[in-house]
């Protein structure tokens, strides 16, 4: 910590993901390396080429959300909501915390885009008769804004759409709320609900997903091997984390239980393609060194880097150029959740920051599902078991098609 | 109404009920003809275009918004669709 600056304090955490409906149901997932993809009925119905997906597991969404709010919201909105709503309450109540200084900060992918799809092929023939709700229900900035509604809070609500890096976008950017003296508490995260037939067709033709497992006897969970050197693609998934930061002094004062602590964040752009990234990971260890720097860490203090690890070939790629422009030699060990949960899109930088908090406040790194032969080879990658790190600070980073970059720094307390 | 002729009053409460039932998330034993939709459920004017566009399909007719706004509770809906319908013909 540098001195004087506000510190930001994580008192809450709230999941809703492929690895678990509870933070600590995800974590043992994520820990013991069970891969969550699987065929999706519907995808395999259209015949598409890839029908394999990540999904949230069935959970009882009645102690949420009413019949009549979950009729006005789609499911990106409703996992927010849920993952919110767990936050929260695992915080406790900031009572005193006037409601305008108290502040929402989402970020997602691709928002409502999945169920203006789904109005477009029910009602694209007749739109006059598409439902009232269609368009505040698919707006990018729904999902934000109808968390900001139901408890009230008239902070700064902000949507952050980074593509895949738009969970921890919204994080960092909260987190400079906070620290800039503009909000007490924030509340925030990653959301989308992207599987459906013409978004996965979308990256499907663009070859970006896996095309392991989709086929007669193929096994999904071979798919997602973020790093290895037969990866051939991402595997799409959904889900929400979100995550309750305030004020240090406050979440002391009030005697809250701290999780851990926002110290770095830093985002920057490739400027380069609209959707590889730049090969030599030059801007993206910019970014690493930023982050760092925002933190007051030199490279040597990180424990270990919760990789964006998408087992596409260009981003494991890229992304191994800049851990070794940014560590050198000295680089620490590495871990990737999406051999888990797939790719959440703007949800995992949020599911992956709670991961690495959790990582570093009990020194615990889970390893890489299903990757067996790392690539680069060079690259420290915890691989088969978790390893003990010690109580040390995380690097965790995300990268998002429009070369986007954007990395966190979370210590422990 | 597959005769062509209007709803009587008996139907049209039906009709009403239902639509107003599913845009709230009840039951439409819930819902009489004195229900306040605004003052008991709290039903906003997006949830009142919902019922309207409900109302529209199921009854085959175009409802002016005015008459969605005024229509304060179940009765009042369905002497506004009556009046409504009676003018229609």
């Amino acid at each position: 910590m540098s001195g004087g600056r506000v510190r930001v304090a994580v008192t809450g955490m709230g999941v809703k993901c492929p690895a678990g409906t509870s933070v600590e149901e995800t974590w043992a997932t994520v820990l013991a390396a069970r891969p969550t993809a699987a065929v999706v009925p519907e995808l395999a119905e259209a015949e598409l080429p890839v029908r394999i997906a990540c999904l949230v597991p069935p959970f009882d969404w009645e102690p949420y959300i009413g019949r009549r709010e979950l009729r006005q919201i789609d499911r990106t909105t409703a996992l927010l909501l849920c993952a919110a709503a767990d936050a929260l309450a695992d915080a406790g109540t900031a009572d005193g915390v006037p409601a305008h200084r108290i502040g929402v900060h989402v970020g997602t992918g691709v928002g409502g885009l999945p169920s203006m799809e789904d109005v477009a092929i029910r009602h694209g023939a007749r739109p006059a008769q598409m439902p009232v709700h269609t368009v505040p229900k698919t707006m990018a900035n729904s999902p934000a804004c109808r968390l900001a509604m139901r408890y009230g809070f008239r902070g700064s609500c902000l949507t952050y759409t980074t593509a895949c890096a738009s969970g921890t976008d919204a994080i960092g950017e909260a987190a400079r709320r906070i620290r800039y003296g503009e909000l007490d508490v924030a509340v925030t995260g990653g959301v989308d609900a992207p599987v459906t037939r013409v978004v996965m067709a979308g990256f499907a033709r663009m070859r970006a997903l896996s095309a392991r497992g989709s086929g007669p006897g193929g096994d999904p969970a071979l798919a997602s091997r973020p790093f290895d050197a037969d990866r051939d693609g991402f595997v799409l998934g959904e889900g929400a984390a979100v995550l309750v930061l305030e004020r240090w002094d406050l979440a002391v004062a009030r005697g809250a239980r701290i999780h851990g602590e926002v110290t770095g964040y830093a985002a920057t752009c490739d400027g380069f393609h609209i959707v590889a990234p730049r090969p030599d990971g030059a801007t993206a260890a910019a970014c690493m060194r930023l982050a760092l720097a925002d933190a007051g860490l030199p490279p040597s203090a990180v424990g270990h880097v919760n990789a964006h690890g998408t087992s596409t070939v260009l981003n494991d790629r890229a992304e191994a150029a800049a851990l070794a422009r940014c560590f050198g030699a000295a680089a620490p060990p590495v871990t990737a959740v999406k051999g888990v949960t797939g790719h959440l899109v703007g949800g995992s930088g949020a599911v992956e920051a709670v991961v690495a908090l959790l990582s570093a406040g009990r020194g615990l790194v889970p390893p890489v599902a299903t990757t067996t032969a790392p690539e680069p080879p060079g690259l420290d990658l915890v691989l088969r078991a978790p390893r003990d790190v010690g109580r040390r600070p995380v690097l965790s980073t995300s990268f998002g098609f429009g070369g986007q970059n954007a990395c966190l720094v979370l210590s422990p307390t | 109404m597959t005769d062509g002729r209007p709803p009587g009053r008996e139907e049209l409460v039906r009709v009403v009920r239902e639509a107003v039932a599913d845009v709230l998330g009840i039951e439409p034993e819930d819902i009489t003809e004195t229900t306040d939709l605004a003052g008991d459920f709290g039903i906003d004017s997006l949830e009142l275009m919902d019922v309207g566009a409900r109302l529209e399909t199921a009854l085959r007719v175009r409802i002016p918004v005015d008459a969605l706004t005024e229509a304060t509770t179940v009765g009042r809906a369905v002497d506004l669709l009556r009046a409504w319908l009676g003018r229609q013909e």
